[in-house]
C-alpha cells in the first residue's frame, strides 16, 4: 500500500480489512488462543430467545443452569409479538447471536435460503458424539432438515393438540350427548344456539366460537374430520395441495352452513384470539374447536364467571367418510440454529453443543421446564404439579421453558406434568390419543423453490376465496377460479417441484 | 471572432458571479452556518439512504449485502407491472386518495372558518381541544372502536339497526362499507389537527379589513368569502400541493388494520401490497422496488401540481 494513494485509499482499506476481519476472525490469532485456553473461565454463550410473559425474567434458573453447565449466558429477551421482525432486523444486520432460535416452522422456511447460502453450521454429522442430543428424534430432524443436511436442534411439541372444547353443563340441560361425528356437532351448535342453553329466556347464545385463523382457528380441524389432507396430500401417486382435493369444499360447505344460520360468530374473519376466547368465556358461545391445552385457561377463566358451568373436551370426531384423523405439525416448535457469523469456529460450535447436550439431560431438562421442588411444584404421585402462583411460574419458569431442546419423549427422565383440573387431564389424554390419528404433511421435509419464493402469496388468494366461499360471496365455480388464479401464478411450479423433491426422497 | 469575444465574455460573468456568491456567502457566514445542521439532516438522513434504492436492481440477500448481491436489472418492476395486482391496487390507491382531496381536505378549512366565527374565547378554546384529541389517538385504538361498534356479533350499531326494524349490515366484511368507513375515521381523527394551521393563517389578517367592510355593510358570510378565505388561499394551495405528493402513502397502518380477505379488492393499496408480498416473505428488493416506483409517483404529481399552481397565479412550494 502506497502512502501516495491519498487517504481515501487507506481509509476504504481500513475499513475493508476491518470488516473482513469481523467476518472472518478465525484467521486472527487471538481468537484461535482463546480456544485452546477455554478451560480457563466459563464458556460464553449468547442466545436469543422468545418471550412468552410480560415481565422480564428473574435470573434464579439461570443462574443455576449457568452454574452446573460452567458457561457464562447472555440471554437476549425478545417479546413474542415482535420476534420475527427482531429476528429479520439481527440477520440483516450480522448481529445474530450464538444460538438463534427460530419460533416455528415458518420462520424456518424463510431462513432455508440463507442456510442454504451457507450462513448457519451443519450440525448433523455431529450429533451422534453428545448421549443426549443423540436421542433427537430422526424423523422429526428430518423435517427441520435442509436438502437432507440437518442444521438446527429443535424443541419437541405434541404432534397434534387440536380438538374440541364444548360446554357440557349446557349439552346436559339439552340431553345432548358427546359429539361422534361432524353432524353431531352441527347438531350441537344448532341447539346451543335456538334451544337456550343457559335457560335465561333470552335468544342470546350461539354455537360456534371461531376467529380470523383458517389454520389453528376451527377450520383446519373440522377439514381433518372431513378427511382433508394436511397441506398436501396424495392423488393418484402425486402431490396435490389440500385445496385442490373435494374434502376441503366439503369442510367449506359446512361453514358455510354454519355461517348462513347464525351458529358462529358472523365476524369470525376479523376476531381476534381474545375476543374468539371472551365469547366462550362469558357464556356467549359454547364451543370452541383449536387447542385443546386451551382448556385450562378457559375452564380457570370460566368458573369465576359461572361457577356452575362444566367443560369437556372431544376428538376422534368422524365426518361422513367415517375415519377418525387430526392434522399435525411437523414434531417441533422451535428451531435452534447456530449463525457462523456469531459462532466462529468448530471448537466454539463444539462447546455451544455440549452446553444444549447438558442442558437436555434429566437434572436441567427438568429444571428449566418444572423449576425447582418445593418452590416451583411439588410431586402428586411422581408426576410434577405447578404450585398455583402464576405469576411466580410466570417470572421464573415459563420464560426459562423456551429455551428447551428436545422434550418428553426425547429427554430421559424428563418428569410428566400433574394437572389438578379434570378437564384439561382429559385434553391432555386427548392430545396423546391423537398420535394414533395423525394426518402428516407430506411436503415438510421437502423443498419447492417457488414455493419459498412465492407460497405465502398465493396461498393468500387461497384464503381470501376460502373466506368468500364461507361467507357466501362467491360459488364454486368462483372458488375454482381462484385455485386456478393460483396455478397459474406458480402454483402449477410448486406442484412440479413438491413432486420432483418428493419422488427424489422415496428413493 | 466576434463569437469568441462573446463567449470569453460569458466566462468572465460568470467567474464573477461566483466570486460574488462566494463573497456574500463569506460576508453572511454566520446565516449560512446556521443552515449546515439542516443540510447535514438531510445529507444524511435523506441522501444518503437513497443508496439503498440500489436493491430495487439487484436479487438482494441480507448476507451478501449490496455490494456481494448480484444485479438484476427491471426484474423486479417488471413483477410488479404484470402482476394481476397492480391495476387493483393502482386504482385503490387513487380513489381512496380522491375521497381524502374530496371528502377529507375541505373538512379541516370548513371547520376552521367555523371556528374562527366563535367569539367567545373559552368556549373556542374548549372547542379546539375537543377536536384535537382524536388526533392522539392511535390507529390501533379507532379500528378497535369502530370494530366494536360495527360488529354484526352484538355490534351497538347493528343492535339498533335491529331494534329499528332493519337488517344488521356487515361493515367490517363487505367490498361497499370499506371506503365510507375509511374515510370517516380519517376525517373523524385528523380534522381538528388540521385546522391549526388554517386557524394560525386567519389569526393573522388584518382586523382592519373586516371593519372596513363592515362599514360597507357586509355580513358575516360576505366577510369570509371576501376576507378570510382570499387571505388563507395560499396557505390551502400549499398544503394542497404537499397532500398531492403524499398521494401514495394514505398511511399503511389504518389500511392494513381494516384489510381482510373480504374486503382485499377495493382495500389492498401499495403499501399493504409491499408488506404481504414482500417483507413478510423477506423479498427487500421487491419491496424497495415498489417504494421507489411510490416515490417517482410522488414526485411526479407534486412537480406537476406546482406547476398548475404557478399557472394559477399562487407563489407554489418553490
Amino acid at each position: 500500500m502506497k502512502k501516495s494513494h491519498g487517504s481515501l485509499l487507506l481509509v476504504t482499506t481500513l475499513t475493508a480489512s476491518m470488516v473482513t476481519a469481523c467476518a472472518n476472525p478465525s484467521s486472527a490469532p487471538s481468537d484461535q488462543s482463546g480456544n485452546s485456553s477455554a478451560p480457563a473461565g466459563p464458556a460464553k454463550i449468547t442466545i436469543m430467545a422468545n418471550l412468552h410473559t410480560a415481565e422480564v425474567p428473574s435470573d434464579t434458573i439461570e443462574k443455576m443452569v449457568e452454574e452446573k453447565t460452567n458457561t457464562e449466558l447472555t440471554i437476549q429477551w425478545v417479546p413474542d409479538g415482535s420476534y420475527e421482525e427482531k429476528l429479520n432486523a439481527a440477520f440483516a444486520t450480522g448481529s445474530l447471536p450464538q444460538a438463534t432460535y427460530l419460533k416455528n416452522q415458518t420462520s424456518l422456511l424463510m431462513f432455508r435460503d440463507a442456510i442454504r447460502g451457507g450462513q448457519f453450521w451443519e450440525i448433523g454429522p455431529l450429533l451422534k458424539d453428545y448421549p443426549n442430543l443423540k436421542n433427537l428424534d430422526p424423523n422429526v430432524l428430518n423435517n427441520t432438515s435442509v436438502d437432507g443436511k440437518i442444521y438446527s436442534l429443535y424443541q419437541e411439541r405434541p404432534l397434534s393438540r387440536q380438538g374440541v372444547i364444548y360446554r357440557k353443563d349446557w349439552a346436559d340441560a339439552l340431553g345432548l350427548p358427546e359429539p361422534k361425528t361432524t353432524e353431531d356437532l352441527y347438531q350441537m351448535m344448532k341447539a346451543f344456539k335456538e334451544k337456550d342453553p343457559d335457560k335465561n329466556g333470552k335468544n342470546d347464545t350461539m354455537g360456534l366460537t371461531d376467529r380470523n385463523d383458517l389454520v389453528y382457528g376451527a377450520f383446519k380441524t373440522v377439514a381433518s374430520y372431513y378427511g382433508t389432507p394436511n397441506g398436501w396430500g396424495e392423488k393418484d401417486g402425486k402431490l396435490a395441495p389440500e385445496f385442490m382435493f373435494p374434502q376441503y369444499l366439503e369442510t367449506m360447505k359446512y361453514f358455510q352452513r354454519l355461517h348462513k344460520e347464525g351458529l358462529i360468530n358472523q365476524d369470525f374473519p376479523v376476531t381476534s384470539k381474545t375476543d374468539q376466547q371472551n365469547l366462550f368465556i362469558t357464556g356467549k358461545a359454547g364451543m370452541y374447536i383449536g387447542s385443546l391445552s386451551d382448556s385450562q385457561s378457559l375452564y380457570q377463566k370460566l368458573i369465576t364467571v359461572n361457577p356452575n358451568m362444566k367443560l369437556d373436551v372431544a376428538n376422534r370426531i368422524t365426518g361422513p367418510e367415517g375415519k377418525a384423523g387430526i392434522w399435525a405439525i411437523p414434531g417441533y416448535g422451535s428451531a435452534v440454529l447456530f449463525p457462523k457469523s456469531a459462532v466462529k469456529t468448530e471448537a466454539e460450535l463444539k462447546q455451544i453443543l455440549s452446553f444444549y447436550d447438558k442442558l437436555m439431560g434429566a437434572e436441567l431438562g427438568n429444571l428449566i421446564y418444572h423449576g425447582i421442588e418445593g418452590k416451583h411444584f411439588t410431586l402428586v404421585e411422581g408426576k410434577v404439579s405447578q404450585v398455583d402462583d402464576l405469576k411466580l411460574t410466570d417470572r421464573e419458569i415459563k420464560p426459562y421453558q423456551a429455551l428447551q431442546v428436545g422434550g418428553e419423549n426425547t429427554i430421559k427422565g424428563f418428569k410428566e406434568s400433574y394437572f389438578k383440573i379434570p378437564v384439561k387431564d382429559k385434553a391432555e389424554k386427548l392430545v396423546k390419543d391423537n398420535n394414533s390419528i395423525l394426518i402428516h404433511d407430506p411436503t415438510a421435509p421437502l423443498d419447492s423453490k417457488t414455493y419459498t419464493e412465492k407460497g405465502a402469496r398465493l396461498q393468500e388468494g387461497i384464503k381470501d376465496a376460502t373466506y368468500k366461499f364461507i361467507l357466501g360471496a362467491i360459488d364454486e365455480a368462483g372458488f375454482r377460479s381462484a385455485v386456478e388464479k393460483w396455478q397459474k401464478e406458480g402454483g402449477d411450479k410448486i406442484i412440479e417441484e413438491y413432486n420432483a423433491s418428493y419422488q427424489q426422497s422415496k428413493k | 471572432m466576434n463569437q469568441v469575444a462573446a463567449k470569453s465574455n460569458a466566462i468572465a460573468k460568470k467567474r464573477g458571479n461566483e466570486s460574488g456568491l462566494f463573497k456574500r456567502m463569506l460576508k453572511n457566514r454566520a446565516i449560512y452556518l446556521m443552515i449546515l445542521p439542516g443540510l447535514l439532516f438531510f445529507l444524511i438522513f435523506k441522501y444518503v439512504p437513497m443508496w439503498g434504492l440500489i436493491i430495487a436492481f439487484q436479487d438482494y440477500k441480507p448476507y451478501l449485502g449490496i455490494t456481494g448481491s448480484p444485479f438484476v436489472g427491471f426484474e423486479h418492476f417488471e413483477r410488479l407491472f404484470s402482476d394481476d395486482m397492480f391495476f387493483t391496487i393502482l386504482r385503490n390507491t387513487l380513489l381512496l386518495f380522491g375521497m381524502n382531496l374530496l371528502f377529507y381536505f375541505p373538512v379541516p378549512i370548513i371547520l376552521a372558518l367555523m371556528l374562527n366565527e366563535v367569539r367567545h374565547a373559552m368556549f373556542k378554546k374548549w372547542v379546539q381541544t375537543l377536536v384535537y384529541v382524536p388526533h392522539f389517538m392511535s390507529w390501533v385504538i379507532i379500528v378497535s372502536i369502530t370494530f366494536v361498534m360495527l360488529s354484526m356479533d352484538r355490534g351497538l350499531i347493528n343492535e339498533i339497526l335491529v331494534m329499528m326494524g332493519f337488517e344488521k349490515i356487515n361493515f367490517l366484511l363487505s367490498n361497499e362499507w370499506f371506503r365510507p368507513m375509511y374515510i370517516l375515521q380519517v376525517i373523524w381523527r385528523e380534522a381538528g389537527w388540521g385546522t391549526i394551521i388554517y386557524l394560525a393563517a386567519m389569526a393573522a389578517i388584518d382586523p382592519g379589513l373586516y371593519e372596513a367592510a363592515r362599514m360597507d355593510g357586509a355580513g358575516r358570510f360576505r366577510q369570509i368569502w371576501h376576507i378570510t378565505l382570499p387571505s388563507v388561499r395560499s396557505v390551502i394551495m400549499t398544503l394542497l400541493i404537499l397532500k398531492i405528493g403524499d398521494v401514495l402513502e394514505l398511511g399503511f397502518e389504518h389500511i392494513y388494520l381494516l384489510l381482510n380477505s373480504m374486503n382485499r379488492e377495493v382495500a389492498e393499496i401499495f403499501d399493504t401490497y409491499v408488506y404481504t408480498a414482500g417483507l413478510k416473505q423477506g423479498q427487500y428488493s421487491f419491496s424497495t422496488a415498489i417504494g421507489f416506483f411510490k416515490s417517482v409517483v410522488g414526485l411526479m404529481l407534486v412537480m406537476a401540481a406546482n406547476w398548475l399552481a404557478k399557472k394559477a397565479g399562487e407563489d407554489g412550494i418553490y
